[in-house]
């Protein structure tokens, strides 16, 4: 197959609290630190990976989920080509604001054709025992917003962390294939260079 | 003046509007400025002129018009006026921030060359002026009306929306379909990308390079020597970038991304500005840096030396001196801390400030009852009160969890860490809890071991810090702004280098500014740096200087490895907990030394650390008030950052940058 690798911008959204960070490190560095400081302004890590025979660069962003914090955040969002919305199925609130959150994304990366964005949903913290949302509800959302594919992930416990940043790069490739941008191919997207997968830092 | 040679006008029309206190949603009105809108074919250039009416431009008018739009200032004439309205402006970080926002586009319209300049700026603020072929693209919005918002090649200007008022816009639109292929961005129907034919050179470097380096290339040609000076390392960057092939320099979304950035924090958009005259006079020679020592921390009972026989602290410059150069041993810290931050007196009895922390201890209490008492019923009925509540829980768990003195479940210190950060929401209602401050208050609580002290002790360091947490962040934006002017001033070519890389704004440094070097630093060194940095000396804002110093040490790697946006972002994040404190410190104020024995050290440089400026502003009569080396750390910044943007302003408007048509 093809040598190319294309880099993919992905981005963690959800209230403060929620495992953002937590999710991330547990995908990059299969780490998890109950006790990580929360994050301030923005960070990111990279992760090659490869998806039905696509090598991917996945660049996942992760930033601060205060509402005080947004103006600094927010520029962030251009470019991505995936979002993915995070609550904690320990926390209700967090789960009402999701709309919120696709809301502030779809606004801030200046989407075009916001019902075909692929978004994510991400419950995290399924370890935990005291649930304040159910899966149902979770998925009645899902479904209701936009049929946006949902996974209850636990950073903790490593629960379907991998094949939900996984489905995101599937989702992703499937919009390039439809909009006619195959990636794996002479085909040279200017807005997404292809690079040699050596020249990452992880 | 030579503009009214050989020219044709196409359009014409009156009652185009530009609402000042906000230049593109356009729903605030405080301030019309009504004016007329042309395209003229000037030498076979085709020119688009926006100029204001002469007799709408009435300062008492704005005065009363725009209340809180600072503009007003912009358009006062009297010097006595603008300095009153200065200081009353400065009550307001709002009103400040529409200042910089307001006098930002002063200098994004970009020109169309010579001839343009002249008197009556205050008029012609508003006016600008662009050739067709420098636009990339223009949006058209209905609001009730129509109103267009202009973007320019060169991406990191761009132009107060223009709303017709009086009609006007379809004809306009129509005329520039003379001159230029407008066609529907297949991403935004509002949008009208803008492509002109007849420019073959310009092509020919627009196939070279891609796209977004085109504004460069093509002032380039327009003006090298101004280009030249402010953009070389652009140049060398896209050249290098040109030869190594299809590296991930230049995607598209970091240069998007720093365009709003841009927005999100205006005034640097004046420092962004490729000036020519500025860069030239401000090309200093800083001479070599000073080696400096650092020393010993202050020990216990060279503190106690220093007490008179009721508690009073005596020579109390040369303890701070003391405490600047090496720190304090930590066993006087609890003590000497107070003092720092200002919770005790320097000059109180040992009685005194035992009288100070009962009358202080009732205080706590009395504010900690308040949210203690609330009923769960009560608090289902305050969502701010609870959102904070919520947050404040879990980012006490997750502050400083691996230091001793906060490890393990049920920790009686974390129960202490969020006590006072509730009470602190008592306390300053306005501003509640805001991520971060468990970082301030955790190395306050490690201290002093004991919650009321703390909790002033936090207070006294919040009284700092309070703007960095306010709303739009405006103390963050505010250092943003100085750090890039000194960045600036001090090391241009390293300045330069980032501006390349759309970093010029210094977003990476965000989280150094926000707490402070609190996550960059291991927890001891935290400790260190603050109570060195809370003596005040060597200058005002001496944590620019230590953003300059550790940048400096980075600097090599930076260029060397050609970052990027996003790279440098990364390598910044990344230094946490890999700096040293005293070598930071060492540098730092060997920069202070540097700079200060420099006698043609800058304004903006010498404002926003406190040096006496006389000697170059004495030309200025209008300024502002002059920031002398007063307490008082908010309105300091605030003024600081001010009178920085007006120099700016001030030198751009000297030595009339190129990209400002000022037309008369």
């Amino acid at each position: 197959m093809t040598t190319k690798t294309s880099l993919l911008k992905v981005i963690l959204l959800g209230d403060g609290g929620v495992g953002k960070s937590s999710i991330m490190n547990r995908y990059v560095t299969n780490k998890f630190d109950a006790h990580l400081f929360h994050t301030i302004g923005v960070e990111f890590l990279n992760k090659d990976l490869e998806v039905d025979g696509h090598q991917v660069t996945l660049q996942i962003w992760d930033t601060a989920g205060q509402e005080r914090f947004r103006s600094l955040r927010t520029p962030f969002y251009r470019g991505s080509d995936c979002c993915l919305l995070t609550f904690s199925v320990d926390d209700n609130q967090s789960f009402l604001n999701l709309g919120n959150w696709k809301k502030e994304f779809i606004y801030y990366a200046d989407v075009k054709e916001p019902e075909k964005f692929p978004f994510v949903v991400l419950g995290n913290k399924l370890d935990v025992t005291e649930r304040q949302v159910s899966t149902e509800e979770a998925q009645q959302w899902c479904k209701e917003n936009g049929d946006y594919p949902y996974y209850e992930t636990s950073a903790k416990d490593s629960t379907n962390v991998a094949i939900a940043f996984e489905e995101a790069v599937r989702r992703v490739l499937a919009m390039d294939e439809r909009t006619d941008h195959l990636i794996p191919t002479d085909t040279v997207k200017l807005h997404r260079k292809p690079r040699s997968a050596a020249t990452c830092c992880s | 003046m030579a503009e009214e040679t050989v020219q044709k006008v196409i359009y014409e029309h009156e009652g185009v509007f530009i609402h000042s206190s906000s230049d593109d949603d356009g729903i605030e009105q405080d301030l019309l400025v009504s004016g007329s809108l042309r395209i003229v074919d000037r030498d076979g250039e085709i020119i688009v002129e926006y100029r204001p009416l002469e007799d709408t431009v009435d300062p008492s008018n704005m005065l009363c018009a725009g209340k809180d739009s600072s503009s007003v200032m912009e358009w006062a004439q009297s010097p006595g006026d603008r300095s009153q309205q200065l200081l009353e402006t400065q009550q307001s970080y709002e009103t400040e921030w529409d200042m910089i926002n307001a006098v930002s586009f002063k200098k994004r319209p970009c020109s169309n060359g010579e001839g343009s300049l002249n008197h009556t700026q205050e008029r012609s603020r508003w006016a600008f002026t662009f050739s067709v072929c420098d636009l990339r693209s223009l949006t058209v919005k209905e609001e009730g009306w129509t109103f267009l918002l202009f973007k320019l090649k060169e991406s990191s200007t761009s132009l107060p929306a223009l709303h017709f008022h009086q009609g006007g816009s379809r004809e306009f639109l129509d005329s520039l379909r003379k001159f230029a292929l407008l066609s529907e961005s297949p991403e935004d129907i509002t949008c009208l990308l803008v492509s002109t034919p007849n420019k073959a050179l310009s092509q020919s470097f627009e196939n070279l390079l891609d796209d977004n380096n085109f504004g460069l290339v093509h002032k380039f040609r327009k003006d090298p020597y101004v280009t030249t000076l402010g953009s070389f390392s652009k140049v060398t960057n896209y050249i290098f970038d040109a030869f190594r092939g299809t590296e991930e320099q230049h995607q598209r979304p970091p240069e998007e991304v720093a365009d709003l950035l841009g927005e999100v924090i205006p005034g640097l958009e004046i420092n962004q500005q490729e000036e020519p005259g500025f860069e030239v006079i401000t090309r200093i020679d800083l001479g070599t840096r000073p080696q400096v020592t650092r020393r010993e921390p202050l020990s216990a009972e060279y503190w106690i030396k220093h007490q008179d026989a009721e508690g009073r602290m005596i020579r109390i410059p040369h303890l701070k001196q003391t405490i600047f150069k090496g720190g304090l041993c930590h066993a006087i810290r609890k003590e000497a801390w107070k003092f720092l931050l200002g919770y005790f007196p320097w000059n109180s009895t040992l009685e005194e400030r035992k009288a100070l922390q009962r009358n202080k201890t009732d205080e706590y209490f009395r504010m900690k009852l308040q949210w203690k008492s609330l009923s769960e019923e009560q608090e289902k009925r305050n969502s701010r009160l609870r959102d904070y509540r919520s947050l404040i829980e879990k980012d006490v768990n997750r502050t400083d969890r691996t230091n001793r003195f906060y490890e393990g479940i049920d920790n009686p210190s974390l129960v202490l860490l969020h006590d006072i950060l509730m009470t602190y929401c008592m306390y300053d209602f306005d501003l509640g809890y805001v991520q971060g401050m468990s970082d301030l208050l955790s190395p306050i609580l490690f201290v002093m071991e004991n919650e009321v002290d703390a909790f002033w002790c936090f207070v006294s360091f919040m009284d700092q810090m309070h703007q960095n947490f306010e709303e739009p962040m405006q103390g963050v934006k505010t250092q943003l702004i100085q750090l890039s002017t000194l960045l600036r001033l001090l090391d241009l070519a390293f300045w330069n280098y980032l501006e390349s890389q759309d970093s010029g704004y210094l977003y990476f440094c965000f989280r150094w500014l926000l707490i402070r070097f609190k996550r960059e630093l291991s927890f001891q060194d935290v400790l260190r740096l603050w109570e060195v940095m809370w003596t005040g000396l060597p200058c005002q804002n001496f944590h620019l200087l230590i953003c300059c110093a550790i940048l400096d040490s980075e600097k090599q790697k930076i260029m060397e490895e050609n970052y990027g946006f996003n790279e440098i972002l990364k390598h910044i994040n990344e230094l946490s907990m890999k700096l040293d404190v005293e070598e930071i410190l060492q540098k730092a104020e060997g920069i202070c030394l540097q700079v200060r024995g420099c006698k043609d050290l800058p304004a903006p440089v010498s404002n926003i650390l406190g040096f006496p400026t006389e000697v170059f502003i004495s030309d200025l009569t209008e300024s502002g008030p002059k920031s002398g080396p007063g307490p008082g750390p908010r309105p300091q910044q605030l003024q600081d950052a001010c009178s920085s943007v007006q120099e700016h302003l001030r030198e751009s408007s000297s030595h009339n940058g190129c990209k400002v048509a000022f037309i008369s």
